[in-house]
C-alpha cells in the first residue's frame, strides 16, 4: 500500500465515523427546567433590570465589563433592541418568565433579538453564579437608574 | 572605506548593544500585569493573573468615574471580588498595588483615607 492510498483509507474511515456519529445523534429536544435556560432567581426576583445590572457591576465586575464591551460593539439599534427586550422580560410575572424560558429552550428561533446578537442577555440569563450574587443584593440599588447602561461612566 | 561607511557598523553595533541590554534586563521590565501579580504574591494574594489585573484596572476606573467615591468604597469593592478568605489588610494591599500600577494619579485617595483613619473619622 502506498502512502497516498493509506491516507485515502484513513480519510474514508474518518468520514465514516463522522457520518455514523451524526446519524445516531438525532434531534436535540430540551425542555426548560426551573434553572435552564433562565436561572430561577431571575425568574423570581423583584428587582428591575437596572437594579440587577448595577448589582452585577459591583459583584461580578469582569462579567459586567465583558457584557458591556460586547454590547458596545453592536450597532446602536441592536443595543436598544436588547435593552427594550430585557425591560419587557422584567415586566413579566414569574409565571410568564418561566413560560418564556420554556419557549426559548424549545424553539431556537423564538427570541428574535438573539438572531441579531447571540449573547444579548448573557449577563441576565447565562450564568447562575453571576445571577445568584447579583440577586442577593440588587434590591439595595436605585430602581430605573438608566445611567448603568452607559459603559463609559460605569466601567 | 569612507568615513560614512565606517560609521554604519559602529551605529549598528551600538544598536545591538542596546537591544541586548534591554532583552537581558529580566523581570524588572515584564509587562505591568505580571509585575502586579508578583507584587500581590508578596501579600499572599494569588489567583488568576488576568482576573486580578482586570479587577485592579476596574477599581481604578471606578475611582475615576466616581462609582467609588473614596478608598473605603474601593476597598469594599475589591474585597467583594477577591477571595473571602483574604484578610481586610490584604484587600487594602491589593487596592494600594492596583493604584500604584494602574492609576498612580489616584494615590491621593489612599492618603485621604489614611488621614481620616488617623483623625479617627473611620474605624
Amino acid at each position: 500500500m502506498t502512502r497516498r492510498s493509506l491516507h485515502t483509507g484513513m480519510a474514508a474511515v474518518a468520514l465514516g465515523l463522522v457520518a455514523t456519529s451524526l446519524s445516531v445523534a438525532g434531534p436535540a429536544a430540551a425542555d426548560a427546567s426551573d434553572d435552564y435556560p433562565i436561572p430561577r432567581r431571575i425568574i423570581t426576583t423583584t428587582c428591575d433590570a437596572e437594579q440587577y445590572l448595577q448589582a452585577v457591576r459591583d459583584t461580578s465586575p469582569v462579567y459586567y465589563q465583558r457584557y458591556m464591551i460586547d454590547r458596545n460593539n453592536r450597532p446602536v439599534d441592536i443595543q436598544q433592541m436588547a435593552e427594550d427586550r430585557i425591560h419587557w422580560f422584567f415586566s413579566l410575572d414569574p409565571a410568564a418568565r418561566r413560560q418564556y424560558s420554556e419557549d426559548t429552550a424549545t424553539n431556537v428561533y423564538y427570541e428574535q433579538v438573539a438572531t441579531h446578537w447571540g449573547n444579548w442577555a448573557k449577563v441576565f440569563f447565562n450564568n447562575k453564579g453571576v445571577v445568584a450574587k447579583a440577586t442577593d443584593v440588587c434590591l439595595s440599588y436605585p430602581a430605573g437608574n438608566m445611567q448603568v447602561w452607559d459603559f463609559a461612566s460605569n466601567s | 572605506m569612507t568615513r560614512h561607511h565606517r560609521a554604519v557598523p559602529a551605529l549598528a553595533a551600538a544598536a545591538i548593544g542596546i537591544v541586548a541590554a534591554v532583552s537581558g534586563s529580566g523581570t524588572a521590565y515584564a509587562d505591568p500585569d505580571t509585575d502586579f501579580a508578583n507584587q500581590l504574591h508578596t501579600y499572599g494574594i494569588y489567583g488568576p493573573k488576568d482576573y486580578n489585573a482586570w479587577l485592579g484596572k476596574i477599581a481604578c476606573q471606578r475611582l475615576s468615574n466616581n462609582i467609588d467615591h473614596d478608598a473605603y468604597q474601593s476597598a469594599k469593592f475589591v474585597g467583594t471580588n477577591l477571595s473571602r478568605r483574604n484578610a481586610t489588610e490584604q484587600n487594602w494591599q491589593f487596592l494600594s498595588a492596583a493604584i500604584d500600577f494602574y492609576c498612580p494619579d489616584k494615590r491621593s485617595v489612599l492618603e485621604d483615607a489614611a488621614h481620616q483613619s488617623q483623625a479617627g473619622d473611620r474605624a
